[in-house]
Order: structure tokens, then C-alpha cells, then sequence
């Protein structure tokens, strides 16, 4: 469970309270990361693919004076690669920082956590292990991601076990 | 911890280091009254600001310690090995006591009364002295008033005169005066503390001085450099480090952006210079003098010498020798452990060496030079060497390879087998050596900074471990190569050579045994692994006749092999980055670097890719070094040869100073007046052009030269050539009817070739420094 979607739970029953959430477009579906653990978005980057990396790893690219490991959302939800440059969101979790490849990064929603919604129990079990929930939005969901969920170390220690 | 105890600390670790130098030293001059006296001022510096800072158990073991050395310093004791045993424990009872107060701030909850005890013991034929000395000492302290700094001073001199009826300690007294008052500012400095000054003390200085007399500059000389040194944390050179770094990748960036505009030159070349000279003095501030470990180990010699009941001598070479700061630290195990390994399984006990014929004192070697960018540490002593047959052995019996490789195995190999985990060829386990865990924590930590370790060893004769260091772990030299469409940096310490084979030649050259590809590198099959199909395994590949290879010839850990790439870019200077945790799990990539066209590429290393591939130590080297080792003993001049052409015309360079092959656009070359010189990075190269190729080459804009950079002397000239055709060894030449060998010609390959003289070529002007070149450069452009 996502640290801000259960915050946000428990404090539903009080009162809804508000948070603003990075919305990411991947494919068909909007995708939001809580603006608090968002560094830095990095637009129209060309990762340096790394050979005989897991396949989750989106490849490699230049941040700051240091060499930035990046995940492909899309090669985790077995969607297939983009042609062309991708937006890297740089994110934070507790192993340190990666970068999330995604197609492109729209603008910051503010959601009230009276609209959240739990894991669909039908969805798969790989997709349960990576989403947090959704908000409810006016015309779509809003599938919430948890950057520790993303963490390539995390992601690593998941294959090899 | 307050500022003031850390200062104290690192100070008094700094006086407990070089009392430990100073006490294995009186060891062998035990009368150097000057060696007594630095070790008497170390303990009693130590005592005086504990006694300030209220640490009441190391004040009580200082100050016993004190009064032995005082009776040391006073001659009425001498410094016999009981004494010198004793100081040691003494020393280390104080270094664990410093460690206690900096790890849990206070002094811990040990007892020293034994060690006081024994220390007492030691002082016993002057036992009636001693009371007097504290009693003096205590009547002093009594008298401690701020004020009283000048007049104690002044006492403190005007007690010299005093000391002079001791005839044995003053073997010149007329310098006396002036050397009392030449080092009234170190005085004055270590009267800082009230407790440090007392008469004692102050006699003490005299009594030194007198026995020492020091030359008029020394004392305010070491005053100013006291003042003009800084100590810095190294997290912030760490940082600084980093910083540069960026500025390097920065700096190759704006030269390859600038590089066609002429008006950006002159400002990129400056930049490029700065930012050269910022990376050096960076580095500079980093470096530390071996001697910081080495000064170690004399200790450790003397310690287990006595346990093993060895007789060692120790001589250490090179300890100006410099290395960063992190590396230093990162050898002294490996050396530490190095030099217990000679001294329990070298050098063999007095009485078994007598019987061989050998001097009962065996000899350990330490030995730190430079080598090219690495920094080479050498331990050897002249013991039993290793007994190759019982490694041999060892090797089968603990199952570490079978049988069949053992008996195939050359000599050199087999040596190679002690570094592997486990292995200890020590006949039963004593508390020096012999649990196994030796030689490969040895290589394992000299490896993990980017080093290697050789061991060389002749049975009865000796064994020679060679440590190879890098300078710096930050910034590495390292050659672009290309495969799978992308770039990768792979480190100049572990290229050889470099072999381009044409898509028209690959069929031939290129040879298999069972899918298992080799090549014939001057008559040696080189097993070689195509990058692009270790990284892609289910990829499409070309075949090697449809497109170039470059092999490029690497050793890591002994083991040759040739990968090969799809191309070949310039070789830059890279600034290595860490990688994550999931990448660096693959294995074949020890970090990553931003090029200077700003792309990425990933660092390949080069063990790990022999390992993945299954390549096995090579015997190249063995017959190689056995080759030379019979040139070297028959005497003649047969030297390898770097046979080029210019011109049309052959010529041979001397492989051994030959440092790279540059291939270059012939724009690259500028000149000063009529001398052809090349940028490279700031460093100005002249290029030898005898052949005229540069003159032919004239005028094609798209035209590429060859440069043959070598080394002549200190200094470094390039020789332009047309072609480099192959490394051959040279064969002796006589003139008819003297028979005396010829010089400046040799026979390579049957034909009789000039040899390029090297010091023929002129030297730059250099003389008001870099600037000024470049300034006439820019003349020499516009």
C-alpha cells in the first residue's frame, strides 16, 4: 500500500482532505505520483540502453554529475516500447534516486482522497504489486504508482526471488 | 566531542606514530639522544594536555611512561630491547585509550596497572632519581599560573647553560646559544598548553638541542610551515574530487563543440589547461606519501621477527612516493599482510638459512616507484621462496583444480594459484598465517581499487610481490570502443594492443576451433570473445567478413584474450560513476562515464568479461617473461622493435618507447615557426616528420596521420609516420673488419633499418612556462 493512498485512507473517515498528484500518460491509461516524491521531470530524454540488463530497465542517462539508472513503465506492463524520446520523472524512495520512463508528463491534479479506491481485486497480480489504487477523476481514473513499488533494487530482489 | 579534544586526538595520534617510527629506530642507535628526546616529547605532550583535558587513566600511563624516558633521555638508563618492548606496550596501551576516548568519549574502564607496574620495573636502577624528578615536576605544576608563561620560558633557557657540564650529550657545545635561541618559536608553540611547560621540559629542549645542534634556519622554518598547512576534512576534497570531475566531462564536452570554430579555440584551450592544472593540484591535495604505511611497518617487522625468531632486516625504498589518500589507506592491509607473509613463510630462521649459505639476517625489500599512471609497490624478501611442487599439491589436495590442469599448468600459473580463496601452503596454522585467508584478501582488496598483484618467486631465492595501484580512483584513461551500436569505455590498464583486421582479411586471420574463435597474434593463438554476442546473446550478428573487427588485446589477472569490437574511437579521459545496485549485478560493468560528446557509456571490465567468457590464464606471458629473462642473461642487445614506415622508407622505433599510436586528421597538427607540434589536452607534443609525411599529407583536408608518441627521457615526441607495420625483434649488426656493433641500425626481419634516434628530435622553447607556448601558438594560428 502506498504511503500517501493509506494517509489519505485514514484520513477519510474525518474528513476528505486533498493532495496533488503528477498525472502520467502511458498508453491508453493516466497514470499520478505524488508530487512530494517527484525531484525533477527531465523531457524528451534518450536513455543509453545497458545490455543484458533486467528488462525493466529502461537504461541510463546523464542527471546532475550522476549516471541514473531508469525503469520503462512500459516494459513493466508489457506494453511495447516507444519509439522516439520519453519523459523521465526523477523520483526518490528509500534506496535513492531512479528515473521513470514514461511517455509523456501532463499537468498536477489536485485529488481528495474521498474519491480513492483500492486495487481492483481482479486486476493481475504483477499490476496489484505496482499500482496503489486509483482516484476517481470527473471522466477517467487516475491508477496511482508508489515510487518505493518502483525502486530497481526493489523491482530486482522481486525477479530474483 | 569538543573541538578541542578531537585536536588533541589527532595530534597526539600524529606524536604516537611518530614515537612508534622513532622506538624502532633507537632499536638500532639506542644512544641517539635526539631519538630519545622526540619520543620523550611525544609522551610528554600527550601527558600535559590530558591532564588539561582531565583524562586521569592516559595522564597516569603517560606519566609513567614519562619518567622512564626521562631516565632514558638523562642516560641513566640505556635503551636495551626489555625497554624498547616496554615503550611499545606503553605506546599501545596509549593508542588504545586515544581509540576509546574518540569512539565512546571517555577513556574506557581498562586497567593499566600491570603496564605502569612494568614500565616501574624498568626504571628500578634508578629508582632514588626518579623520586627527585617528580618532586621537581610537582613543585613546578604547583607553580602554574597563566602568567607565568614568559618567565618560564626564559627559565627554560637560561637552564641550558646548566646542561652544558654534561660532556656526553654535547659532542659540539659551541653552537649551543644559537640553537636555544633559533628554536625559541617551536618552544613557545608547545608551551601552548600551561601544563606542558615545565622545567623539565624545558631542559629537556636544552639537553636535546645541545646534543643535536640544528642549523640556524631549521627552527623558524619549521615555525612557518607549521602556519602554512591546513588541515582539511576529506570529505570536502572528496567533494572537490567530484566537482572537478565534472568540470573534466564539462571541459570534453566544450572542446568537441568548439573544436571547428576558430574563434572558441583560444578560450576552449585555455579552459582545457585549467581545468588540467585544477584536476592535478585537486589530486595533489589528496596524495600522501607512502610513508604514512610503510613508517608501519618496521614495527610490525620488529614485533613478529622477535615471535617467529627470525632475524629481519627491513629496507624500504621510495617512501616519498605519493598516492591518494583513499588508495593509501585501501593497501595497508594487503601490505600488512604481505609483509607477515614473507617474514612466516619466507625468510626462514637464522639457523636454516646459515646451513643454505645465506646470511642468518634474512632482508625484506619495501620498494614504491612509479610506473607509468600506476604506482608500484614491491615487497620481496630472500627466504625459501615458494615451493611450486607444494602448491602444486596443495592446489589438488584442496580441490581447487584437478589433476590433469595441475600437471599442464606452467610454473608462473601455478604461483598465480596461492591468491585463490582458501589456499595456504603454511605447514600448520600459526597465529601470523596459515588460516587460508591470506592472498586472495590480498588481491581481493588491491583489486577493488582498481589494482593488481604479480607474485614472482624463485625457490631458495626469494619471493617478489608486486602491488600495481592506480594513482587515482576518480579519473581513469580509457578507450571508446564500439558494439552493439553503442559506446563503451574500456581502461587503458589492461589493454595491450589493439589489431584491426578488414572485413577482406577476417576469413583468414580469424580462426575456430569448434565454434571457439582465436586468432594468431604473432605466432600465439588468442582466444578471442566478440562483444556484441557476450551482450546480445540472441542478437543478430554480422559476419566477421562483413564488417571490421578490432581486437582489442586486454590482460586482466593474467588472462589474455582478444575482444573484439565493431570500432574504435579516441581514447579520453573518463571520470567514473557509480552504477545501481541492479546493473552492477550483471557483472560485466564496473560504472558508467559521460563521454565527451555527452553520451553515455558504460565502463566494461575487463576480469569479469574473461571470467563470463571462460577464459583461462594465458602461459603468453610465462615464455614471454622466460624469453627475456634468457636476454638478460646472455647480455645482447636483442631489443624489440616498432618497425613503420614513412615515406616509403622503413624504420624502426624502440618498442619499449613507444607509449601510444595516435591516428589523426592531419588538421589536428599545428605548428610553431616550422616545428609540428600536437594538442593533446594541454600538453604540447612535437612531431618528429624526417619522412616528410606531414608534407605529403599537405593540403588534403581529409587526410589522417599516424603519430608514434614516445618517450625520450622526461619528455615526450610524436614521430609521423605513414604506416606501423609490425613489432619485430631486432637482430645485432657488425661493422666489417672491427666487428664492433653497430648503432642507429639494427636487422629486423632480415632487412637492415634505421633507427629512429629520439633524442635527435628538438625540444619546445619552454622557458617561461606553458602560457607562453600557447601564446605564440595563437601568433603561429593567426
Amino acid at each position: 500500500m502506498s504511503t500517501a493512498g493509506m494517509a489519505l485512507r485514514r484520513k477519510d473517515k474525518s474528513a476528505a482532505t486533498l493532495a496533488e498528484m503528477c498525472s502520467v500518460r502511458l498508453g491508453e491509461t493516466l497514470f499520478g505520483v505524488p508530487i512530494t516524491h517527484i525531484l525533477e521531470i527531465v523531457g524528451s530524454a534518450h536513455p543509453q540502453p545497458v545490455p543484458l540488463a533486467p528488462s525493466f530497465v529502461g537504461g541510463l542517462v546523464h542527471y546532475r554529475g550522476d549516471v541514473l539508472t531508469t525503469v520503462s513503465l512500459r516494459q513493466l506492463l508489457d506494453l511495447p516500447p516507444r519509439v522516439g524520446s520519453q519523459d523521465i520523472l526523477v523520483l526518490e524512495s528509500s534506496g535513492g534516486c531512479f528515473g521513470l520512463l514514461v511517455d509523456s508528463v501532463g499537468e498536477v491534479l489536485t485529488v481528495s482522497s474521498a474519491d480513492y479506491e483500492p486495487n481492483p481485486s481482479t486486476l493481475d497480480e504483477r499490476r496489484r504489486g505496482l499500482f496503489a489504487g486509483a482516484y476517481k477523476l470527473e471522466k477517467s481514473l487516475l491508477v496511482m504508482l508508489d515510487p518505493e513499488r518502483l525502486d530497481p533494487m526493489r523491482l530486482g530482489q522481486g525477479k530474483a526471488a | 566531542m569538543d573541538e578541542l579534544t578531537r585536536e588533541f586526538l589527532i595530534e597526539s595520534q600524529e606524536g604516537l606514530d611518530r614515537m612508534e617510527r622513532c622506538l624502532t629506530e633507537l632499536e638500532e642507535r639506542p644512544q641517539d639522544a635526539a631519538l630519545i628526546g622526540d619520543i620523550f616529547r611525544s609522551v610528554h605532550t600527550i601527558k600535559g594536555t590530558t591532564g588539561f583535558l582531565g583524562f586521569k587513566r592516559l595522564e597516569k600511563l603517560a606519566h609513567s611512561g614519562e619518567n622512564l624516558l626521562g631516565l632514558l633521555r638523562e642516560g641513566k638508563l640505556t635503551a636495551d630491547r626489555p625497554t624498547i618492548t616496554g615503550l611499545l606496550q606503553l605506546l599501545d596501551g596509549l593508542r588504545s585509550i586515544l581509540k576509546s576516548i574518540e569512539a565512546q568519549d571517555n577513556e574506557g574502564a581498562g586497567e593499566d596497572a600491570a603496564l605502569i607496574a612494568c614500565l616501574e620495573e624498568l626504571q628500578v636502577p634508578a629508582k632514588a632519581q626518579v623520586k627527585h624528578a617528580v618532586r621537581l615536576r610537582a613543585g613546578a605544576e604547583a607553580a602554574q599560573a597563566p602568567a607565568g608563561f614568559v618567565s618560564r620560558t626564559q627559565e627554560g633557557e637560561s637552564s641550558a647553560p646548566e646542561a652544558k657540564p654534561l660532556p656526553v650529550l654535547r659532542p659540539h657545545s659551541a653552537p649551543l646559544p644559537g640553537a636555544a635561541a633559533t628554536n625559541a618559536p617551536d618552544r613557545v608553540e608547545e608551551l601552548k598548553t600551561p601544563v606542558a611547560a615545565t622545567i623539565q621540559k624545558a631542559q629537556a629542549e636544552a639537553e636535546n638541542d645541545s646534543a643535536k645542534p640544528r642549523g640556524p634556519g631549521t627552527g623558524p622554518a619549521a615555525g612557518t610551515a607549521a602556519e602554512s598547512t591546513l588541515r582539511v576534512d576529506v570529505a570536502l576534497l572528496n567533494r572537490m574530487m567530484n566537482l572537478v570531475g565534472e568540470l573534466v566531462l564539462t571541459r570534453n564536452q566544450v572542446l568537441q563543440a568548439t573544436s571547428a570554430d576558430p574563434n572558441m579555440r583560444l578560450l576552449s584551450r585555455r579552459l582545457d589547461m585549467v581545468t588540467a592544472d585544477l584536476r592535478e593540484s585537486v589530486m595533489k591535495a589528496r596524495m600522501q606519501p607512502v610513508s604514512n604505511i610503510f613508517s608501519k611497518m618496521p614495527r610490525i617487522v620488529r614485533d613478529l621477527s622477535q615471535s617467529l625468531g627470525r632475524r629481519v632486516r627491513l629496507q624500504v625504498e621510495g617512501q616519498e612516493t605519493e598516492l591518494d589518500k583513499s588508495l593509501l589507506e585501501a593497501i595497508k592491509d594487503p601490505l600488512t599482510h604481505a609483509v607477515r607473509n614473507s617474514l612466516d613463510h619466507g625468510i626462514e630462521l637464522p639457523d636454516v638459512r646459515t646451513a643454505n649459505g645465506k646470511d642468518p639476517e634474512g632482508t625484506l625489500k619495501l620498494r614504491a616507484s612509479h610506473e607509468g599512471s600506476h604506482v608500484v609497490i614491491e615487497i620481496s624478501d630472500d627466504g625459501a621462496g615458494v615451493a611450486v611442487e607444494k602448491v602444486r599439491q596443495k592446489a589438488i589436495e584442496r580441490g581447487l583444480i584437478t589433476q590433469e590442469r595441475a600437471a599442464q599448468l606452467p610454473e608462473r600459473e601455478l604461483l598465480q594459484l596461492i591468491f585463490l580463496p582458501g589456499f595456504s601452503t603454511a605447514a600448520a596454522v600459526t597465529n601470523v598465517s596459515g588460516r587460508g585467508v591470506g592472498m586472495d584478501v590480498v588481491r581481493t582488496n588491491v583489486e577493488k581499487i582498481g589494482g593488481k598483484v604479480e607474485i614472482d618467486s624463485r625457490a631458495g631465492k626469494g619471493t617478489t610481490l608486486r602491488m600495481r595501484i592506480p594513482l587515482t580512483l576518480a579519473i581513469i584513461p580509457a578507450l571508446i570502443v564500439r558494439s552493439v551500436g553503442q559506446s563503451f569505455a574500456l581502461p587503458q590498464g589492461a589493454l595491450l594492443e589493439l589489431v584491426h583486421i578488414p572485413p577482406e582479411q577476417a576469413a583468414a586471420s580469424i580462426e575456430w576451433i569448434e565454434g571457439a574463435p582465436l586468432y594468431r597474434l604473432r605466432g600465439k593463438l588468442l582466444p578471442l570473445v566478440f562483444l556484441d554476442r557476450l551482450l546480445m546473446p540472441g542478437g543478430e550478428q554480422k559476419a566477421v567478413n562483413e564488417r571490421d573487427n578490432f581486437i582489442a588485446v586486454l590482460n586482466a589477472d593474467g588472462r589474455q584474450f582478444g575482444l573484439v569490437v565493431d570500432g574504435l574511437a579516441d581514447p579520453e579521459e573518463i571520470v567514473v560513476k557509480p552504477l545501481s545496485a541492479v546493473l552492477k549485478e550483471i557483472g560485466l560493468y564496473s560504472g558508467a562515464t559521460v563521454l565527451g560528446n555527452a553520451d553515455l557509456a558504460l565502463i566494461l571490465d575487463p576480469g569479469s568479461i574473461a571470467l563470463k567468457a571462460g577464459v583461462m590464464m594465458s602461459a603468453d606471458e610465462e615464455s614471454a617473461s622466460a624469453a627475456e629473462a634468457e636476454i638478460d642473461a646472455e647480455g645482447t642487445s636483442s631489443l624489440e622493435y616498432l618497425l613503420v614506415e614513412a615515406a616509403g622508407r622503413q624504420a624502426a622505433v624502440p618498442l619499449a618507447d613507444v607509449l601510444r599510436i595516435e591516428q589523426l586528421p592531419l588538421s589536428r597538427v599545428e605548428y610553431i615557426g616550422y616545428r609540428a607540434v600536437l594538442n593533446f589536452e594541454g600538453q604540447l607534443l612535437p612531431v618528429e616528420d624526417s619522412g616528410g609525411v606531414l608534407v605529403a599529407a599537405e593540403g588534403n583536408p581529409e587526410a589522417k596521420i599516424i603519430v608514434v608518441v614516445c618517450r625520450e627521457g622526461n619528455r615526450q615526441v610524436g614521430i609521423a609516420v605513414s604506416h606501423v607495420l609490425d613489432v619485430a625483434a631486432g637482430g645485432d649488426l657488425f661493422e666489417a673488419g672491427t666487428s664492433q656493433r653497430t648503432g642507429g641500425v639494427t636487422l629486423l626481419k632480415n632487412r637492415v633499418t634505421g633507427v629512429v634516434d629520439l633524442g635527435s628530435v628538438t625540444p619546445l622553447p619552454v622557458e617561461d612556462g606553458a602560457q607562453e607556448v600557447v601564446g605564440e601558438f595563437a601568433e603561429a594560428i593567426q
